[in-house]
């Protein structure tokens, strides 16, 4: 039990530093949001207009540094993150509202589907080391991982979508339709996704095999491994619940913090598959100069590694009982 | 590259605003009259999702929704004047051009069913007073007053003659409801979701990457528009919103394809078609408050040191035509163009005459073979341009290569765009490469006054709305302030005569290609669109609120 306290106690501070440098951290960038709203405006409003607006904004205010800390401190704890400059007069809340469910379902879902292949087949591979999948699939994918992604995506999406036509080009779904709940609906969305998943997939399942196959052959050798055999247990049987679990605990770690980073989108899915997600409004957030918007989807990237951490750490305590003998 | 529509605008969440629009067909169909339908798909890269927003005010989301939802008084062809009532059916002006009378047209109704009315455009005028920051055009710069007259005309009054800034005003201007836009608290935030207006669509489905705009079958233009739908996707790149255009999933561009025609032509050469009608001028900007650019002779031998039809060939694939010294955009505004005095001075690539210029002017050449002053200080200059126009910064690849060969050395700096626009604006450069970033207009008289006219400059340091160069010539400032006075065309015509000579010989900006509304269409399925020889509209899907024109335009074929 303390050691889940412990970890709490250490979230909780982790989390008001992150909170603390996400303020700090644009403040100190060079230029001003000024100038670049003055930018955005063409020229073609008055300077005075434009302090009645930065005034509005908050973001030219008399207030002193620390007042500026405490009230975001407070807004961000009520959930009120301001309005975006880019997006302007859009609150923050409502661009990140839409972006995200698009990010968190294909990179979340492509992560997840890497990560269960990509052990699954690491673990079979060092099962028949040698063997015909261990020939093959390990080498390919980690080629394949080496591939720059922007590449890939435009190749799968010549030859599938533009040659063959057999997925949309870009999009989460159909144009015509609007979100609903329906098996429909749920179609286009598969259908859609289909493509910059399954580069996802095939670009980052590489890393995963490769840790995977290397701890459990080590694991392999383990004394407990040779006992079980000895015991006459089923071949299956050692394989996931005997080395298989120990092996998996570095991959874990791994996966919950790529989780983690799965909210800050895949810009260049983003981008290459025209995919309405988070990560391309964080790379305009920052050439903008959007202290509101950026600090928002900063502070959802740290939180997002942090709680994923805290699960790791968790399901660590769970799968490993030497953790929690500790101390 | 992108260019030309620098939005920066998001989508807010997925609300769906469901807007009530009857998918009725329209009684009037003649035997001549192709039928109503068709889903027509615009493709034009927006950089960013949609934000569901549609304040025609707004400028960074009003490319969404003025022309097809809000309409102005008076349709101004931007590619030759050629004026068309619209929300008003007449105008006037009074003889000593300050004051401006409109009569509203009758019978027009707002898509909720209530009546159009002057008072609807008084209340729209007052507004973007009230709030500048919706005043996108900065019509009340020239604006006095405007009011409605006892017989129902909306009459505005002007503080000095304002001619031209009719395009602006009776052109540029969107008419919204009082009865809808009157209960906004503050309507410079204030998100609209439910537009409200007189225009040939209602928009009846917004989502981030779509919008849909449904045929207004109550629209005061009987019978049009004859598309049932059109369909407005969000492309976050270039690169997807070419393909969805060569596949023939999207039939009408506003998009910069490299390689156009194997791209996009021929993959249906029966159908696929483009014509990019030069909108702007690309010029090397002067700042002509420091040496050397202060001395006229300079900025002569460097004109005669730019091979426009290289930069235009090698720097923009030939699509941007190279520019003239006039500054007059051709073919666009051919004209207005003095040919005899542009050819007199002949502005090409002339090594030897700019070598004469040079060395009339004291300056020597040095054993680097650059050019040098007395003093022993070198020709040598940073020009500044934007990184991410990557067609840009091949056009200025290839002057640095021309002016290497006269002896002017050529430094240049790629910039992020706000970094390039804050050293723009405020005439932190030597030289800079660029566009104005004011919108252009119907005739020479907008680009050339918003390029030359000391009264929209700043001083060194402060943001300038035009004149970037900080040149100032009381004669060039006069010749636009009788051109704003005078409604002759004769006599616009002479003046922009006088300002020509003025470019030709004063050269206060380099005029290196011209900009272009990028435009394709597919005739497969639709007919009916803007052709060069018949411009009846701006035919870029960005051009505003030229869209709408041609939108009406177009048919879907039986």
């Amino acid at each position: 039990m303390s050691y889940i306290a412990r970890r709490l106690e250490f979230f909780v501070i982790t989390v008001w530093a992150a909170l603390t440098i996400n303020f700090i951290l644009p403040r100190i960038m060079p230029g001003n949001p000024g100038q670049a709203m003055l930018v955005r405006f063409h020229g073609r409003v008055s300077p005075q207009t434009i302090k009645a607006l930065e005034v509005a904004f908050g973001i030219n205010n008399n207030e002193s540094i620390f007042q500026q800390y405490f009230e975001y401190l407070g807004n961000t704890l009520r959930g009120d993150f301001g309005t975006s400059l880019t997006f302007f007069p859009a609150p923050v809340g409502d661009i990140v509202k839409q972006g995200l469910p698009w990010t968190l379902g294909l990179v979340g879902m492509a992560t997840i589907i890497a990560f269960a292949l990509g052990t699954l087949i690491g673990m079979l591979s060092a099962w028949r080391r040698g063997g015909f999948l261990d020939a093959i699939l390990p080498p390919a994918f980690i080629v394949i991982s080496a591939f720059p992604y922007f590449w890939l995506g435009l190749l799968v999406l010549l030859v599938f979508a533009i040659t063959l036509g057999w997925f949309p080009l870009g999009f989460a779904y159909d144009l015509s339709s609007s979100i609903n709940l329906s098996w429909d609906f749920a179609g286009q969305v598969a259908w859609h996704g289909f493509l910059p998943a399954l580069t996802i997939v095939i670009t980052s399942i590489g890393g995963w095999i490769l840790t995977m196959r290397n701890t459990m052959i080590t694991t392999l050798a383990e004394d407990y491994v040779k006992m079980a055999r000895a015991k006459g247990l089923s071949p299956v049987r050692i394989m996931f619940m005997y080395a298989g679990r120990n092996a998996i605990l570095p991959n874990l770690t791994g996966f919950a913090m790529s989780l983690g980073f799965v909210i800050s989108g895949a810009i260049l899915v983003e981008i290459v598959f025209n995919y309405p997600g988070v990560g391309f409004t964080l790379l305009q957030a920052v050439h903008s100069e959007d202290f509101a918007l950026m600090q928002t989807l900063f502070l959802l990237i740290t939180i997002a590694v942090l709680v994923a951490v805290l699960a790791a750490d968790f399901l660590t305590a769970w799968l490993d009982p030497r953790t929690r003998e500790q101390a | 590259m992108r260019r030309h529509r620098r939005v920066g605008l998001l989508a807010t969440l997925a609300a769906l605003a469901l807007f009530g629009s009857a998918c009725g067909t329209s009684s009037n169909n003649n035997g001549n009259q192709p039928a109503i339908g068709g889903t027509l798909t615009i493709d034009n890269e927006s950089g960013a999702l949609w934000q569901c927003d549609f304040n025609p005010y707004n400028g960074s989301v009003n490319g969404q929704s003025f022309g097809v939802l809000y309409e102005p008084l008076v349709y101004d062809n931007l590619l030759n004047d050629k004026k068309t009532n619209w929300l008003a059916s007449d105008y006037t002006w009074s003889s000593d051009s300050k004051t401006l009378t409109f009569t509203i047209r009758s019978g027009v109704k707002w898509t909720d069913g209530q009546p159009f009315s002057a008072d609807d455009v008084v209340f729209s005028f007052n507004l973007i007073k009230q709030h500048s920051e919706l005043d996108l055009q900065s019509v009340w710069q020239v604006l006095d007053s405007v009011t409605k007259d006892s017989s129902g005309k909306v009459v505005m009054t002007f503080k000095q003659s304002a001619v031209p800034n009719f395009y602006q005003i009776a052109g540029q201007t969107a008419i919204v409801p009082q009865h809808i836009w009157s209960a906004f608290k503050d309507p410079v935030s204030q998100v609209v979701k439910d537009p409200v207006g007189t225009g040939p669509f209602t928009m009846s489905q917004c989502t981030g990457q779509n919008i849909t705009f449904t045929r207004n079958p109550n629209y005061w233009q009987t019978g049009l528009p004859r598309l049932q739908t059109v369909t407005y996707p969000a492309f976050l790149d270039n690169d997807p919103a070419n393909a969805f255009l060569a596949t023939g999933q999207a039939q009408w561009g506003g998009q910069f394809i490299p390689n156009i025609d194997t791209y996009y032509v021929a993959r249906d050469p029966q159908n696929n078609k483009y014509w990019f009608p030069p909108i702007n001028n690309i010029n090397i900007w002067f700042n002509t408050t420091i040496a050397p650019f202060n001395n006229k002779a300079v900025r002569q031998a460097i004109a005669y040191s730019i091979d426009r039809d290289s930069v235009s060939k090698k720097g923009e694939y030939g699509y941007e035509p190279p520019g003239n010294q006039t500054g007059v955009l051709s073919p666009t505004f051919d004209s207005w163009i003095d040919k005899a005095q542009a050819d007199k001075y002949g502005y090409k690539f002339d090594p030897t005459k700019a070598a004469a210029l040079l060395q009339q002017a004291g300056y020597t050449k040095g054993s680097s073979g650059i050019y040098q002053d007395a003093s022993g200080k070198k020709l040598s200059f940073t020009i500044i341009d934007i990184a991410g126009y990557t067609d840009w910064v091949a056009s200025v690849q290839v002057i640095q290569d021309n002016l290497k060969q006269v002896g002017i050395e050529l430094k240049a700096q790629n910039l992020e765009s706000n970094a390039y626009f804050d050293k723009l604006f405020t005439g932190n450069f030597q030289l800079a490469y660029g566009s104005l970033d004011t919108s252009p207009g119907p005739t020479p008289y907008y680009e050339l006054r918003n390029t030359l006219h000391s009264g929209t400059t700043a001083p060194i340091g402060q943001t300038a709305a035009g004149d970037y160069g900080r040149y100032k010539n009381p004669a060039v400032d006069t010749l636009f302030d009788q051109f704003g006075a005078t409604t002759d065309s004769a006599k616009q015509h002479d003046l922009i005569k006088q300002v020509e000579a003025i470019m030709l010989e004063d050269v206060p900006v380099i005029p290196v290609t011209e900009g272009v509304a990028w435009y394709q269409y597919s005739t497969k399925d639709f007919a009916g669109w803007p052709t060069p020889a018949d411009p009846y509209a701006a035919p870029a899907p960005w051009n505003l609120p030229d869209w709408e024109v041609t939108l009406l335009h177009v048919y879907k074929k039986s």
